[in-house]
C-alpha cells in the first residue's frame, strides 16, 4: 500500500474513531446520576421549576434525538449552552483553551531535548554510574502519580523556600507571571521525559555498536559528527511514535496537574463540569480531548511509516 | 538478594502500613482542632482535627487492594478474550471483538475514568471495574498479538492436524506460551493501576467523603498546607514510594529472569500511555 492510500485509510478509521467516541461519549454522560434540570434548579428544588428546567433542557426528549441534535449542531460548529453559566459551550472552551494549550506547548518544546540529551548521555556512558542513576531514576519517577510528586514539589518550593507561588489562583494570565509556569511544566515534563529519554538511550546503544557507526569512526569522522547525524536518526525512530503517545496521554494527565496549580484551563473545566453535572461541557470537552487523540495518533502512524517504510510488513 | 534491597524497601512499607495498619489503628476518632502540629499528635492533625498518623494507618488499604483486584480483573477478562481472537481463523469474529477498542483507545484514559466514575455510586468496587474496563483493551491487544505468533507454531499446526481439541491446544499451550509475555506485562499494568486509582481517588472518584485514604488526603489536607505539611506531604511520599518501588522491584524481577536465561540483560523501556501492539495487516 502506498503512503497516500495509507493515508486515506488512516484518516476514513479516524473518523469512525470520532463519531463512534461522540456516540459513546453522549450516552456516558446521559447515564449521569442526578439530572442537571435537578442541580440546575438549586439547594431546594421546586418540582415545578424542575419539570420547567427540563422542559427547556429538553431533557423529555428520547436520548437518540438528543444526540442526534447534539451531532447535527458539531456539524455546525455549535456544541450547544452551558447549563451552568450563561454562554455557549464553543466559548467556555475557547477560554480555557489557551493555558492548557500554553502547558502543553512549552512542555513539548523542552521534552524533546531534555530527553534526547538524557537518553544520549546515558548511552555514551553505558555501564557507568551516570547511566546506572539515569536509567534508575527514569524507571522509578516513570510510574510516580502527577498529583503526588506535584504536591511535594508545592510543599517544598513553593512553601518552604517561597521560590514559587503554589498555585495560579489570583493571576489575571499564566504569561503574566512566567514564574508560574515553573513547577506545572516540570510536573508535566517528568513521565514523559522519562519515558522518552528511556527509548533513545536503549536506541542509541544499539546504533553506538552498530557496524556503521563502527565503519563511521573508523573513517575518522568527528565524534560529534558521529553521534548527531549518524547514530541519533536512526535510535530516535522509534521515540517518534512514543513522542505521539506521550501528547495524546499528555492531554488527558493535564487534568490532574491543572486541578493541583489551579490553571484555568480545559482540564478544570472538565473537573468542574464533571461534578456540577454540566452536560453540554462535558461533551464538548470530550469531543475535544477524543479527536486530538485521534489525530495525534493518526499523524504519530503516518510519520512512523514515512520514517521507517521497512516496517511494511504484509502488504 | 541485596539487588532487592531498594525496591523492597520502597514497596515493603507502604504496603506493610497499608495492610496492617487498619489493625493497629486506634478506634478512638474524636475530632481536635483542625490543623495542628504537635500537641498529643505526632504528625498533627488534619482539616477536620482528626489525628494524621491514625488515618495514615488506615488510608492506605483501599489503594493497595483496589490496585491488586483491578489488575486481576483485567487479566480474568483480557486474556481469554485475547487468547480467542489471536487463535479463530474467523475473521469477523476477530473484526467483531477488536474494532470496538478502537473507540474506547480514542478517549483519553483519564477522561474515560472521570466520566465512567461520576456515572457510577462512589463505591470502591466500582472503581475496581473502571480501572479494569480501560486497561483491558491494552491487554486483550497484547495477549492476542501473542497468541497470534504463538498459534502459528509448527507444534500448534501439528495438534491441529492431529485433530486435537481446540480448547486444549489453547489452554494447555498457547496460553502458557503466552505466559512470560504477560507476565513482562505484569509490572507496567500493576503500576499503572496504582496510578489510575490514586489520581482518581485525588479527583475525588470513588471515595465517600469521611473515609480515609492516602490520595484523598493529599486533596483535602492542601488548603492547610502552610498550616500542617505532614498531612499531604506523609500520603504523598507514601503513593510514590509505593509506585516507584513496585516498578523497580518488577524491573529487577525480570532482568533476573532474564539473566537466569542467559540472555542479554536488556529490558524494554516502559511504554507510556498505551502501548500498541498492532500486526500490520
Amino acid at each position: 500500500m502506498n503512503l497516500p492510500r495509507y493515508v486515506l485509510r488512516r484518516l476514513l478509521l479516524g473518523i469512525v474513531q470520532v463519531v463512534a467516541a461522540m456516540v459513546a461519549i453522549f450516552f456516558l454522560t446521559d447515564a449521569l446520576p442526578g439530572d442537571a434540570a435537578v442541580t440546575t434548579a438549586g439547594d431546594n428544588p421546586d418540582p415545578a421549576v424542575i419539570a420547567l428546567l427540563r422542559e427547556q433542557l429538553r431533557l423529555d426528549e428520547p436520548a437518540w434525538q438528543r444526540l442526534g441534535s447534539w451531532m447535527s449542531g458539531v456539524l455546525h460548529g455549535d456544541l450547544g449552552e452551558s447549563l451552568v453559566g450563561p454562554s455557549p459551550v464553543t466559548e467556555v472552551i475557547g477560554a480555557a483553551i489557551g493555558p492548557t494549550l500554553l502547558l502543553a506547548a512549552l512542555t513539548v518544546a523542552l521534552l524533546v531535548p531534555v530527553s534526547v540529551l538524557l537518553g544520549m548521555l546515558a548511552a555514551n556512558r553505558e555501564g557507568s554510574r551516570t547511566d546506572r542513576l539515569i536509567t534508575s531514576s527514569t524507571l522509578g519517577l516513570y510510574s510516580a502519580p502527577e498529583f503526588s510528586t506535584a504536591i511535594l514539589l508545592v510543599a517544598l518550593f513553593a512553601v518552604q523556600l517561597g521560590w514559587f507561588p503554589p498555585t495560579a489562583v489570583g493571576s489575571e494570565s499564566l504569561l503574566s507571571n512566567p514564574a508560574l509556569l515553573v513547577l506545572p511544566v516540570f510536573v508535566l515534563l517528568l513521565r514523559p521525559v522519562c519515558s522518552l529519554s528511556r527509548l533513545v538511550r536503549a536506541g542509541m546503544v544499539d546504533a553506538l555498536r552498530s557496524d556503521y557507526v563502527r565503519h563511521a569512526r573508523r573513517l575518522g569522522l568527528r565524534p560529534t559528527r558521529v553521534q548527531v547525524a549518524h547514530a541519533l536518526p536512526n535510535a530516535i525512530a522509534p521515540a517518534v511514535q512514543q513522542l505521539a503517545r506521550t501528547l495524546d496521554w499528555l492531554l488527558g494527565g493535564v487534568i490532574v496537574v491543572e486541578y493541583v496549580f489551579a490553571v484555568p484551563g480545559l482540564g478544570t473545566t472538565l473537573v468542574e463540569a464533571v461534578s456540577a453535572r454540566d452536560l453540554p461541557v462535558v461533551q464538548g470537552l470530550a469531543l475535544v480531548f477524543a479527536t486530538t487523540t485521534v489525530l495525534i495518533n493518526l499523524a504519530a502512524d503516518v510519520a512512523a511509516r514515512a520514517f521507517a517504510p521497512a516496517s511494511e510488513v504484509g502488504r | 538478594m541485596s539487588r532487592y534491597a531498594i525496591p523492597g524497601a520502597l514497596v515493603g512499607v507502604p504496603v506493610l502500613l497499608a495492610l496492617l495498619g487498619p489493625f493497629v489503628a486506634s478506634e478512638d476518632t474524636t475530632k481536635d482542632v483542625a490543623f495542628l502540629v504537635g500537641q498529643g499528635h505526632w504528625l498533627g492533625t488534619d482539616f477536620v482535627g482528626r489525628d494524621v498518623w491514625n488515618e495514615v494507618l488506615l488510608g492506605g488499604r483501599s489503594l493497595v487492594l483496589i490496585a491488586v483486584l483491578a489488575t486481576a480483573a483485567t487479566y480474568l477478562v483480557a486474556v481469554p478474550l485475547g487468547l480467542v481472537t489471536g487463535m479463530t481463523r474467523n475473521r469477523w469474529l476477530d473484526e467483531l471483538l477488536m474494532r470496538p477498542l478502537d473507540v474506547v483507545l480514542a478517549i483519553p484514559s483519564m477522561l474515560l475514568l472521570l466520566l465512567l466514575a461520576s456515572i457510577a455510586p462512589n463505591i470502591a468496587w466500582i472503581l475496581v471495574a473502571i480501572v479494569a474496563l480501560i486497561n483491558v483493551p491494552d491487554v486483550i491487544r497484547l495477549s492476542r498479538a501473542a497468541a497470534l505468533s504463538v498459534s502459528s507454531r509448527p507444534a500448534v499446526e501439528a495438534m491441529r492436524l492431529q485433530g486435537e481439541n481446540r480448547l486444549r491446544i489453547g489452554c494447555g499451550y498457547v496460553a502458557r506460551a503466552m505466559l512470560r509475555t504477560l507476565a513482562a506485562d505484569l509490572g507496567t499494568r500493576f503500576t499503572g493501576a496504582v496510578y489510575l486509582v490514586a489520581s482518581a481517588s485525588f479527583l475525588g472518584v470513588g471515595v465517600p467523603p469521611g473515609t480515609s485514604d492516602w490520595a484523598a488526603m493529599v486533596d483535602r489536607n492542601r488548603a492547610g498546607l502552610f498550616l500542617q505539611p505532614w498531612a499531604v506531604v506523609v500520603p504523598a511520599v507514601l503513593i510514590i514510594m509505593l509506585s516507584i518501588g513496585v516498578n523497580l522491584a518488577f524491573d529487577q524481577w525480570l532482568r533476573n529472569d532474564e539473566r537466569a536465561r542467559g540472555r542479554a540483560a536488556e529490558t524494554p523501556a516502559p511504554t507510556s500511555g498505551r502501548p500498541r501492539t498492532e500486526v500490520v495487516s
